[in-house]
């Protein structure tokens, strides 16, 4: 028997540590992890790279991704990032922020972030809900979506729509790079029954790498990624993907935004 | 009978995984399905077979990009 | 440099810039808008090399998360304030003094609560001593009386925060931000500060540094504060600072600082000169707060008046301080007023009638 040599396809990632991740089943901020980890290797950034650390499930981010972490009180991260990046604009600065860290307590520092070109990355983890604190209304909740704090659906006549933070940073003029993509697993029905594809993973790894890019060139890079929360959605995984696919997708519909650069042609 | 030589692998650490499947239902040729056994955490881990349902494993590795929790280590190729 | 004649805001300004200010992240309030004024004009003036980068942030809470984010680069950053901006950072002290950043925050204390007014109090001892944001901290607090000691304690503020990691305040008031007097800025070599053990400055040939003030293990967490903790006590026993003016004979002692001290010693002199046997302790740090001197006057039976323009902050410490050796009396001023020389006096010459 000829011996069988392999080589790796997909492999270790050096900017991964080896720490159990935290996450609830089938998570995409595993997924984004993933993908920022894999952007840090592909570009060779790691040692200049600091990542600020925001507050919600992915704060915990500092024990997975293996480069210097500053963690930010919530909503700040952008400000924080923002004064690193200033006194040391040879490093490479991005943040990753839920939805509400970055469009509610956060919105603040991340418009003046953006105002101001600030050469930082950000991604936002848009999973329509509070996850870590257990499920409350998020400002990207849907119209009657159920939440703790909105237990009988999101009535958007009070607590106003739906938070589009791509279409409101692309209206910013400092903003360089502004994307909405999604880790959603999709479903897709064929003559051989469900089958499922991973085009938005896909789709949200070149717009990773991008992002970074753009800091590189000097640029406001942000990158909004849909998610699930099966957990706080009280769904079942699929189940959750099939919400974020059909129903998130309407109210935030997926597109590069800006690009002030021209890097996707 | 010729016996063909698997062309790719999958590497899953078992501990990581926490069975959310999405790993089974994606790969394109049903080479992952959940292992009987128990992982530390209860669990049962995702478990790999290069003959799988549909066809052989061909190292795409959408499994690999799938997984949240990495238990889909690594994804080796033929040289 | 030779003699200058200065606000006090200004020679803040300038005595961060000679301690080799990297960077500043400003909110404009009254009264200390002249802090970030002259900062703002000094940018890009050669005689300041180290002066890299000045923003006016958002809000005091945009400019906090900013000199916690230059500050975790090792970069040499402060903001400055007045008491409701004061209020909104501290947030981020919280998050800083357990993170160990070293920075410079100022805060020209205003008459409060709310918008109070534009005059001189000393209402945020509490929120400056005790730690004004959650949890258990402290900031390193230096009061200054003088527009020399604005331009001073900038470089004493950045060799403190730096030596022990920790946020150093310098808690003025309106007065003294806003008094002009002559100044000096002592020709002193920069600083060299050793940032390359904790600063998040790339991993690049070491293990990855984490800033980081959240701790899920409840053990580890304990032992996060109790190192915090052991770094403190270090901090009481080096880094008190207090001036004693004429206590050796005395038989009554002012406890006052900032400017209160300025009215306090005119006291002391003006009495002396009548035979009365006054004297004054004004504490520079406030944290650590000068316990000792106070406890050692207290055995030697002298008599105290604590004077500050709020409803009674130091003087609790001072109380702490002496214990029930004698008794302490108290003298406030609030609302923007500041007491009298001849209301102090008079106050004084009370002190029998109150007991501890």
């Amino acid at each position: 028997m000829s011996q069988l040599i392999l080589k790796v396809k997909a492999g270790r990632l050096k900017s991964l540590t080896e720490n159990l991740t935290h996450y609830c089943a089938g998570c995409e901020h595993g997924t984004l992890t993933r993908l920022i980890a894999s952007a840090m290797d592909d570009m060779g950034i790691r040692e200049r790279t600091v990542m600020v650390d925001s507050v919600g499930c992915s704060v915990l981010a500092y024990n997975y991704i293996s480069c210097d972490h500053v963690v930010a009180p919530h909503g700040r991260a952008p400000a924080v990032a923002a004064g690193l990046k200033r006194v040391r604009p040879d490093l490479m600065v991005f943040t990753v922020q839920g939805d509400g860290d970055a469009a509610s307590i956060g919105l603040l520092e991340l418009i003046y972030a953006a105002k101001r070109s600030t050469p930082i990355t950000v991604f936002l983890v848009n999973n329509a809900i509070y996850g870590m604190t257990g499920g409350q209304m998020a400002p990207t909740s849907l119209q009657g979506q159920v939440t703790t704090t909105t237990p009988f659906g999101r009535d958007v006549a009070l607590t106003g729509t739906e938070f589009d933070t791509s279409k409101l940073l692309a209206g910013i003029d400092g903003t360089a790079y502004v994307k909405r993509s999604s880790l959603v697993l999709t479903e897709l029905s064929s003559p051989r029954g469900k089958v499922y594809t991973i085009k938005n993973i896909l789709d949200a790894k070149k717009s990773v790498e991008t992002a970074f890019q753009v800091q590189a060139m000097g640029g406001f890079a942000f990158v909004e990624l849909l998610s699930t929360c099966s957990v706080n959605w009280k769904m079942p995984i699929l189940e959750a993907k099939r919400y974020a696919n059909e129903q998130m997708i309407k109210k935030y519909p997926l597109g590069l935004f800006k690009d002030t650069f021209g890097v996707e042609k | 009978m010729t016996v063909t030589q698997p062309r790719a692998f999958v590497k899953i650490l078992e501990e990581r995984c926490k069975a959310c499947e999405l790993c089974v239902v994606s790969c394109p040729s049903g080479n992952l399905k959940l292992s009987p056994k128990l992982n530390r955490s209860g669990f049962h881990p995702a478990e790999f077979n290069y003959k799988g349902a549909k066809g052989e494993c061909t190292g795409c590795a959408i499994c690999y990009w799938v997984c949240p929790d990495f238990a889909i280590s690594e994804v080796l190729v033929k040289a | 440099m030779s003699r200058v004649y200065l606000k006090g805001n200004e020679a803040l300004a300038y005595g961060a810039l000679e301690a080799g200010l990297n960077a500043y992240f400003a909110y404009p309030i009254t009264p200390s808008s002249e802090i970030p004024e002259t900062l703002a004009k000094e940018f890009g003036n050669k005689k300041f090399p180290e002066y890299k980068f000045f923003l006016q942030a958002a809000s005091e809470l945009e400019a906090i998360n900013m000199v916690l984010g230059a500050s975790a680069g090792g970069a040499r950053a402060m903001t400055a304030t007045s008491s409701p901006g004061f209020s909104l950072k501290q947030e981020g002290l919280s998050y800083a003094a357990t993170m160990e950043l070293p920075f410079l925050v100022a805060n020209i204390s205003r008459a409060g609560p709310g918008l109070g007014n534009l005059g001189p109090e000393q209402s945020d001892y509490f929120q400056a001593t005790k730690g004004g944001g959650h949890g258990d901290y402290r900031l390193i607090v230096l009061a200054p009386d003088s527009v020399q000691e604005m331009a001073l304690f900038p470089r004493l503020g950045f060799d403190l925060a730096f030596k022990y990691r920790n946020p150093v305040l310098i808690l003025g008031d309106a007065f003294t931000g806003q008094l002009k007097e002559d100044v000096e800025f002592p020709e002193v070599e920069l600083a060299q500060y050793n940032v390359s053990s904790w600063a998040t400055t790339g991993a690049k040939g070491r293990e990855p540094h984490v800033l980081n003030s959240l701790e899920l293990d409840y053990e580890k967490q304990y032992r996060h504060m109790a190192k915090i903790f052991e770094k403190y006590k270090q901090v009481e026993a080096n880094e008190v600072r207090f001036e004693e003016y004429l206590t050796e004979d005395a038989e009554k002692v002012i406890v006052a600082f900032g400017i209160v001290a300025r009215v306090a010693k005119g006291v002391v002199n003006r009495l002396r000169q009548k035979g009365i046997r006054v004297g004054l302790i004004r504490p520079i740090t406030l944290w650590p707060f000068p316990k000792a001197v106070l406890s050692k006057l207290a055995s030697e039976g002298k008599q105290f008046l604590v004077v500050e323009l709020n409803t009674g902050q130091m003087y609790q410490d001072v109380k702490l301080a002496v214990g029930d050796k004698v008794a302490v009396g108290f003298l406030g001023k609030w609302g923007g007023i500041v007491p009298t020389e001849a209301e102090v006096e008079a106050r004084l010459q009370r002190l029998e009638a109150v007991l501890a």
